[in-house]
């Protein structure tokens, strides 16, 4: 746990990195107006039971602490937006997790589980895909064996929509070295 | 303008590829209203808000209009039985019909992907609020040919009603719409603490950390088994998925001994409709495989005074 003297002592600056950051979150989440009231941590539901802290999460993007950007709290979020409905200053903290989790992404602190999921959309245009348990079912209900999505298509020999899919969207860092010895989740 | 009585019918992934008696039970449903529901050719994941837009932001928005654009090209508004794939289509829907950078942008990286353009035409609807407010309760009435006399707790989800001024439905912190609906069909919603609170699947959190994405539902269960209901009822596919692997693992995991039959509101409301109670799917489900539905069903003639 940090107070706020503390993240003032350990401001951090970091050269490689796009400045522009806070800029963006500003804009889009009115990070200023926060007034450190703690409404969001008081209804976090994640954080009465995981160490998700919001209010310290947003004074650190405030004070500018770049080190929150490798803090896994970040990705504990589920949101469920109370903060978002219930902060006085609107905030919006939602938004600034979300906009946090974009930056750490491409510094790579993406989880091998989340990588997975990158994989299945790529491969198959879903996040979860079917499984020949599910096909039997479908067809024992009375519905078409695939549905009419992207996957259904790829079989079908049609994959052109995927396969720009697969090229262009959600390209993700290499994984980092660290995360390769300890081989992660 | 969009086709009246019409649906460019969303699938997403959950539904289609781990619950499809949703899928039939919804198609039952909005047939038997009178919709016609249009297939949504080579539409993909939402995406996902709680992963993908965690990744990359823009990629996010661009496959997300890219299955708007397939909706805009069948001229009809889009169905979601999803909380999740609502909050993605509604709220992208919506920001790039306001926001002109961002369209231009997102219509940019469009174009790589085939033949699309976001043109801001549609709008994303979501079965509990076509169901609560358009249909309504005094609507299903007319067209229910049973009721189920049971007792339900109520799981809204977050992604439904929040945030309040992207979704402009109802309330988040005391909203009354599924529970005024399902009384028609002779439901009663039963009370219970923290009723509101997140089921603890969403934001990534169930692959990103399985042991929070449980502690956070070990709570909810517990607060539901605290009123015993007969079962409990959803909107949406993923809390569907929550509720039904979640007791799974308190029980082989935190000694619990949950068996609690997980029904989405599109199933209820099927089987209110005639539908029978195979085509609800029950059996394939983890949990309350041995509940029948409607055991203790009233007739609907009982129910006039
Ligand atoms: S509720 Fe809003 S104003 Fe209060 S600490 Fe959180 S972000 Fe800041
Ligand atoms: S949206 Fe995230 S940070 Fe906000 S209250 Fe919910 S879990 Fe906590």
């Amino acid at each position: 746990m940090s107070d706020i003297k503390e993240e003032h002592k350990e401001f951090m600056t970091d050269e490689d990195f796009d400045q522009d950051f806070f800029k963006n979150i500003e804009r889009r989440s009115n990070i200023w107006k926060c007034i450190q009231c703690g409404t969001c941590t008081a209804s976090c539901e994640s954080g009465r039971w995981t160490a998700l802290k919001t209010r310290s999460i947003v004074r650190k993007v405030v004070l500018g602490d770049l080190s929150v950007l490798d803090d896994p709290d970040i990705w504990l979020c589920t949101t469920c937006y109370q903060c978002y409905e219930r902060c006085p200053r609107d905030v919006r903290p939602t938004d600034v997790i979300m906009e946090l989790r974009n930056y750490a992404t491409q510094r790579g602190n993406i989880s091998p589980n989340h990588r997975a999921v990158v994989g299945y959309l790529k491969n198959t245009g879903h996040g979860v895909p079917i499984n020949d348990e599910i096909r039997q079912r479908r067809i024992e209900l009375g519905l078409e064996e695939l549905p009419p999505t992207l996957f259904k298509f790829k079989e079908e020999g049609d994959d052109e929509d995927l396969k720009n899919f697969e090229k262009y969207m959600f390209d993700l860092p290499p994984v980092k070295e660290k995360e390769e010895e300890t081989g992660g989740e | 303008m969009v086709k009246e009585k019409t649906f460019a019918f969303f699938l997403g992934c959950l539904m289609p590829n781990r619950y499809p008696a949703i899928e039939k039970a919804t198609k039952f449903v909005m047939k038997k209203l009178g919709y016609e529901i249009l297939d949504m050719e080579k539409a993909g994941c939402c995406p996902a808000p709680g992963v993908f837009r965690s990744f990359n932001k823009v990629d996010w928005m661009v496959a997300a209009a890219r299955n708007l654009c397939i909706a805009e090209k069948l001229d009809s508004d889009i169905l979601t039985v999803c909380n999740g794939c609502f909050g993605t289509l509604q709220e992208v829907n919506k920001h790039l019909k306001q926001n002109e950078e961002h369209r231009i942008m997102v219509n940019e990286k469009l174009q790589l992907l085939g033949d699309y353009e976001f043109k801001g035409t549609i709008n994303v609807r979501h079965i509990g609020e076509v169901l609560g407010y358009e249909i309504g309760p005094w609507g299903i009435d007319d067209m229910i040919v049973r009721k189920v006399n049971a007792r339900a707790a109520v799981h809204y989800g977050c992604h439904f009603l929040k945030p309040t001024r992207i979704r402009e439905i109802e309330s988040s912190e005391g909203p009354t719409i599924i529970e005024e609906y399902i009384e028609a069909l002779g439901v009663q919603s039963v009370r219970f603490k923290e009723q509101l609170t997140c089921c603890g699947a969403g934001g990534g959190l169930k692959a990103y950390s399985g042991d929070a994405s449980m502690t956070i539902f070990g709570e909810k269960m517990r607060n539901i088994d605290e009123v015993k209901p007969d079962f409990i009822l959803d909107i949406c596919p993923f809390c569907h998925l929550q509720f039904e692997t979640g007791q799974d693992y308190l029980n082989k995991n935190k000694e619990c001994n949950y068996d609690y039959p997980v029904i989405h509101i599109s199933q209820l409301t099927a089987y209110c409709m005639g539908m029978d109670q195979e085509f609800v799917g029950l059996q394939y489900q983890l949990m309350g495989k041995n509940y029948i539905f409607g055991e203790k069903e009233m007739k609907k003639e009982q129910e006039v005074v």
